[in-house]
Formats: C-alpha cells, sequence, structure tokens
C-alpha cells in the first residue's frame, strides 16, 4: 500500500466515532439527494405518463389556409365572399397509410371533430364531437375501461358521453337527446354509453360516436378533421411530428406542444431538485472541511515533525486530500445504497386507493452521478485543511 | 577536494538571526561562526536563552539565518529552495527533540520507517528491515509493533533517535535529547548516541545545559549571548 494512503487511513481510524460521524452525516446529504432525484424522476415520469395516456401523442390537423383574395383585375373576379376554406384533410387515408409506417405506432385514429350541444328539455350542454371509427373509442384514450354505464359501442349509432356531462343534463345510457352541431343540424340519438375517465375536460365536455353518424352533423362527406396517433414512446413524438410535417402539408403537432405547462411545471421541479442538490453538497463540503481543519489542528505537532524531517508539503497535504477522498467515497457509497433503499420503501408504500403514495423511481436516483460529486466535493472540502497542514512551520510546532 | 573528502561537514559563517515582534528587534545570533567536523560528537553548551535552539534550527535548516552563509556538504544552503532544503534535509539531517514527538497512531517500526518510507512512497521491506535494525540498536526489538502510546517516556525517545538515524544522517542535531527523561533514562539514551556516532561515525550535535549529558560528547563548544566562545 502506499506509504501515504496508510497515513492517511491511520488518521482516520484512530478516532474511529469521530470518523464514522463524519461518514454518516455526509451520508445522509448523499441519501437527501439520492431521494430527491429519484423523487423527481419518478414524479416526471409519472405526470408525464398520466398527461401521454389520455391523449394524443401526435395529432395531424389541416392547415389554416386562407384562400387567395382575388385582385380587381382578375378576370372572373366578382368579390371574395369567404377568405376562409373548410378545415379538413381529403387525403387522410394516404396519411394514414404513411404513418402506419413509423416506428413504434400504436393507434391510428382518423376523427371528424366538431362543437355541438345537448338539449335535454330546457337544459343545453356545449359539447365536444368526436366522430371516430367504431373500433377505435380506445384508440387516445382507455374509454371502454373506464366506461360505468352502458357500452362505448360506437357502431350501435349513438353517443358515448362523459360522467359529468350527463349529469349535468340528468342522462342515462339508453336515453334519447337531442344532438345540435354548429353547422345547425340537429339529430335525436341515444346515450350509448356513460364513461369517467379523471381527466375533467373529457368528462365534463366530450361526446364520442362514430364517424359515419358524424360526417351528416358536420357536412363532412369524406375527409376528416384530424387524426391521433399514439406512440409506444411517447417522447419520441416530436420525431415522428417532424417526419410527418415534412412528409406533408398538414398542421402535425407533438404532445409536449400541446402541454406547455407540464413541460414548463417539470423544468421548475427540476430546478427546486437541482438546487436542494447543491445545498446537500454544500453541506458535505462544510463538514468535511471542518473536521479536516479541526484534524489539521490537531496534528500539527505530527505534522511539524513530518516537515522537519524533510517530508514535502506535497505529501502531507496529499494526507489529508486522501482522507477527503476516503470519506466522501465511504459516505456516498453507504448513502446510496441507504438512499436506495428509502426510495424503495416509500415507493412501495400505497394509498387507500392502490395508488403508490409517492411516484419514486429508485433505479433514477442518480447513483453515478452523486458518488462522483461527493468524492470530488470531498476533496475539494479536503483542500483547504491540506493547504494549512502543508504549511504548518516545524519550528513553531515542535517548540510547543 | 571533493565534499565527501573534506573534514569539514558544516561551515557557518557570519551567521546572524534577529527575530522581529511589532518594532522590536532581538538579535539572537550575532555574526557566529562554527565548523562542525564529521565524525564528532559536540555539546553544544549554553544557559537558556543564549541561542542554542535558534543555531540549532538554522543548522537543521529548519530556519533561514538573517544574514551568514551556511555551508553543507561543500553546498551553499542559503541558494536552495524551500523544496530543496526540504529534500536535504530528508537526505543529510536527523532530528532528535527533547520530546520524542512520534506518531501516535503508528507502531514503533513505522515511526522509525517513515522519513524513508514517505519520499520512497511506500514502505518497502528494505525500509521495514533498517527500521527493525535500527530498533534493534536501541534495544525495542520486543516492542517493535508497539503504537507509539504503548511505549515508556524512554522508549519513545529511543524510537525518536532510530528515526533519526534512518537515512543514514551526515549531522544528527539533538536539542536537549534528554531533557524529559529521569537521570537513568537520560544516560542510557547518551550511551546510545555515544555508540551510535563509534560505532556508524554518524556526527552528533548535541544541545544541552547539562555537564553530565556534555561529559559524553568529545568535544564542547559554548554559546553565550548569541555567539560561540572558547572553551576553558
Amino acid at each position: 500500500m502506499p506509504f501515504v494512503i496508510l497515513v492517511a487511513w491511520r488518521y482516520l481510524t484512530s478516532n474511529l466515532g469521530q470518523t464514522l460521524l463524519l461518514v454518516l452525516g455526509v451520508a445522509l446529504s448523499v441519501v437527501i439527494f439520492v431521494f430527491m432525484t429519484a423523487l423527481i424522476a419518478g414524479l416526471a415520469t409519472y405526470l408525464t405518463a398520466e398527461t401521454t395516456s389520455r391523449i394524443a401523442h401526435v395529432e395531424i390537423e389541416a392547415p389554416n389556409t386562407i384562400a387567395r383574395v382575388l385582385q380587381p383585375d382578375d378576370r372572373f373576379a366578382a368579390q371574395p365572399v369567404s377568405t376562409v376554406k373548410r378545415k379538413q384533410i381529403r387525403n387522410w387515408q394516404q396519411v394514414v397509410d404513411l404513418a402506419s409506417t413509423l416506428d413504434g405506432v400504436v393507434s391510428i385514429s382518423p376523427a371528424v371533430d366538431g362543437n355541438g350541444f345537448l338539449v335535454r328539455g330546457e337544459a343545453v350542454e356545449p359539447v365536444a364531437l368526436r366522430g371516430l371509427e367504431v373500433d377505435a373509442i380506445d384508440a387516445v384514450a382507455p374509454i371502454s375501461a373506464n366506461t360505468i354505464e352502458g357500452t362505448a359501442d360506437l357502431s350501435a349509432g349513438g353517443l358515448v358521453i362523459g360522467a359529468d356531462l350527463a349529469e349535468s343534463l340528468s342522462l342515462h345510457a339508453g336515453m334519447p337527446v337531442l344532438l345540435r352541431s354548429d353547422r345547425g343540424r340537429e339529430r335525436l340519438i341515444p346515450i350509448t354509453g356513460i364513461f369517467r375517465i379523471g381527466l375533467s375536460s373529457l368528462d365534463e365536455r366530450v361526446a364520442f360516436l362514430s364517424i359515419s353518424a358524424a360526417r351528416p352533423l358536420f357536412d363532412l362527406p369524406e375527409g376528416v378533421t384530424s387524426i391521433a396517433i399514439r406512440l409506444t414512446d411517447p417522447a419520441s413524438a416530436p420525431q415522428a411530428a417532424r417526419i410527418l410535417r415534412n412528409a406533408t402539408d398538414l398542421k402535425v403537432t407533438p404532445w409536449q406542444e400541446r402541454n406547455r405547462s407540464l413541460e414548463t411545471a417539470l423544468e421548475s421541479q427540476g430546478r427546486t431538485g437541482t438546487i436542494i442538490q447543491a445545498f446537500a453538497m454544500i453541506a458535505i463540503v462544510i463538514s468535511i472541511a471542518s473536521t479536516l481543519l479541526l484534524s489539521t489542528y490537531r496534528r500539527r505537532s505530527e505534522i511539524g515533525i513530518m516537515r522537519a524531517a524533510g517530508i514535502g508539503r506535497g505529501f502531507v497535504a496529499t494526507v489529508f486530500v486522501l482522507q477527503g477522498v476516503m470519506i466522501g467515497l465511504a459516505a456516498s457509497l453507504i448513502g446510496a445504497a441507504l438512499g436506495y433503499r428509502l426510495a424503495m420503501l416509500l415507493g412501495s408504500i400505497q394509498r387507500s386507493d392502490g395508488r403508490v403514495l409517492l411516484p419514486i423511481e429508485p433505479a433514477q436516483g442518480g447513483y453515478v452521478l452523486v458518488i462522483t460529486l461527493t468524492v470530488a466535493a470531498a476533496a475539494l472540502a479536503a483542500i483547504l485543511p491540506a493547504r494549512a497542514a502543508s504549511r504548518v512551520d516545524p519550528v513553531e510546532t515542535i517548540q510547543q | 577536494m571533493s565534499p565527501g573528502d573534506d573534514p569539514r561537514l558544516v561551515t557557518a559563517r557570519g551567521i546572524v538571526k534577529t527575530f522581529r515582534s511589532g518594532d522590536e528587534e532581538t538579535e539572537v545570533l550575532k555574526a557566529l561562526d562554527l565548523e562542525i567536523p564529521r565524525g564528532r560528537m559536540i555539546a553544544l553548551l549554553g544557559p537558556s536563552g543564549s541561542g542554542k535552539s535558534t543555531l540549532l534550527n538554522i543548522l537543521g535548516l529548519l530556519m533561514r539565518p538573517t544574514a551568514g552563509d551556511l555551508v553543507f556538504l561543500g553546498e551553499r544552503m542559503g541558494e536552495l529552495s524551500d523544496d530543496r532544503l526540504a529534500q536535504f534535509r530528508n537526505r543529510h539531517l536527523g532530528f532528535v527533540f527533547q520530546y520524542h514527538h512520534l506518531l501516535p497512531d503508528f507502531t514503533a517500526t513505522e515511526n522509525v520507517a517513515f522519513p524513508a518510507a514517505a519520499p520512497a512512497g511506500r514502505l518497502t521491506a528494505d525500509i521495514r528491515a533498517r527500521a527493525h535494525l535500527l530498533l534493534d540498536r536501541v534495544g525495542l526489538t520486543p516492542r517493535r509493533d508497539f503504537r507509539a502510546t504503548q511505549l515508556s517516556g524512554g522508549q519513545k525517545q529511543r524510537v525518536a533517535i532510530a528515526r533519526a538515524l534512518i537515512n543514514l544522517p551526515d549531522l544528527v542535531l539533538a536539542d536537549e535529547p534528554t531533557g524529559n527523561l529521569d537521570r537513568e533514562s537520560s544516560r542510557q539514551v547518551m550511551a546510545l548516541l555515544r555508540d551510535i556516532n563509534r560505532r556508524d561515525g554518524a556526527t552528533f550535535l548535541i544541545s544541552t545545559h547539562d555537564d553530565e549529558i556534555a561529559a559524553f560528547c568529545d568535544q564542547r563548544v559554548h554559546i553565550v549571548d548569541g555567539k560561540i566562545v572558547p572553551s576553558d
């Protein structure tokens, strides 16, 4: 064993109680670091999964095309009647075929969307209508699994509506309701099923129907208004959107662009975590530096005799830096192990509804990062004591 | 004549050492001249405050003189950097202090070996063997694996002597080496130093104010008020 390591090790083990207390204190900071990293990663995963489980990962729509305003000298010019064309994707089947060639596509769901009203007696409720292919009701959100009344079968030609919307109109499965589209079309249509998915935007406002039932309501005999795509990896949505955008002239939006607030929240959460991690590192530096400075003072006469015997400043400084590194290494390994155990324990606690109390991801505790940072911080913390030790004047200490 | 052939181990010329405390300056050594021949065992005698320890610190390269020349083995010490002085100390000088200054967490062998092991990087078998030999010389073979804290005062001082000899120094400087020992232990330590001087040819400069200790030496040098004065 190199002699300098032997000296550092002896110094550390000579006062085992003090060293263990220091290692424990540093390890606790490491536990906080690991726990916070695992919690932030878990929360990010949980919130992202919660968001992406009920929405389209890539949404394709017709672009907002403005009709060219005819110039006065145009031959057939009379006067511009309308400047806005009806938004629709006419070649939707080709787009669906193109999207199906992408990697990781789970489902592709063309839809005829529009707004309307459900009218029952004197009660009127606005509703977002989604006309889907009959087997595609679960393509974006798990409607079937969350149907609490009736069925989610669109082939029956009825409406599948959110529970909150049903409550506001006192509707139940099997009851008819008057549906009025924003195109002024009306139809008496039965309620086939009622769902509650836990997302207020769906439960309060959305009604599903078959695409064939939706076409006459919105005067759209051929095209669709949107195509929703779900992917195995929601994180790959921007890449998929870019491919589709480049291949078509359509408006293609990944889910991240529609959920900027989630991204902002996750970034803020990440920054908060970074601040806590930085404070944990500062605590490590202060505790190691103060203990080693004390040790430097206590061992002044020993350092003095080393210097008198011609041992270089570098050797003396290395003894103290090595002590810092050893403390950092031991504490980070212990802290990482304890942090993992704590994350596993707290991550396994379930609430009464069966969901986990804290969405922690123990595997994402940043173990390599925390071990590297702790050892580096410990070495950094030891520099001041090492410098002080290397500057001990042998004459002064030997005569004391 | 090569430095090895020069009978003078150390030559000090016009050594001045002044200490400053606020506006007040105290001249402890006053243009002191001294030659230390090889192989001698010299007692440096003088009353308290005469400058014995300061002279030993300067000769031991632990302190730079305010003025004057110090030549050691033909090399002018004033021209060396602090790091080179430390290397020179390690290779050519040994120290025995009034207090042993052993490393309490290390065994007697490790304490003896460390001035050689630290520059070498490892406690090699060769260094360990040398340490054992020296511990044998000072009569501590049975205690060589004891920690410093497990040794008596006299034993600790004998370990300190062995430590001073580990790098086969040209000069051993001993500052009141028996100051903390009882009369019997003092005699044993001095007999040991004289034996090492006779058998190994190591040069000793021993600071003391005790005539009985000085009697073990073959030359006496008196320092009074910062100057070497002729012996009676």
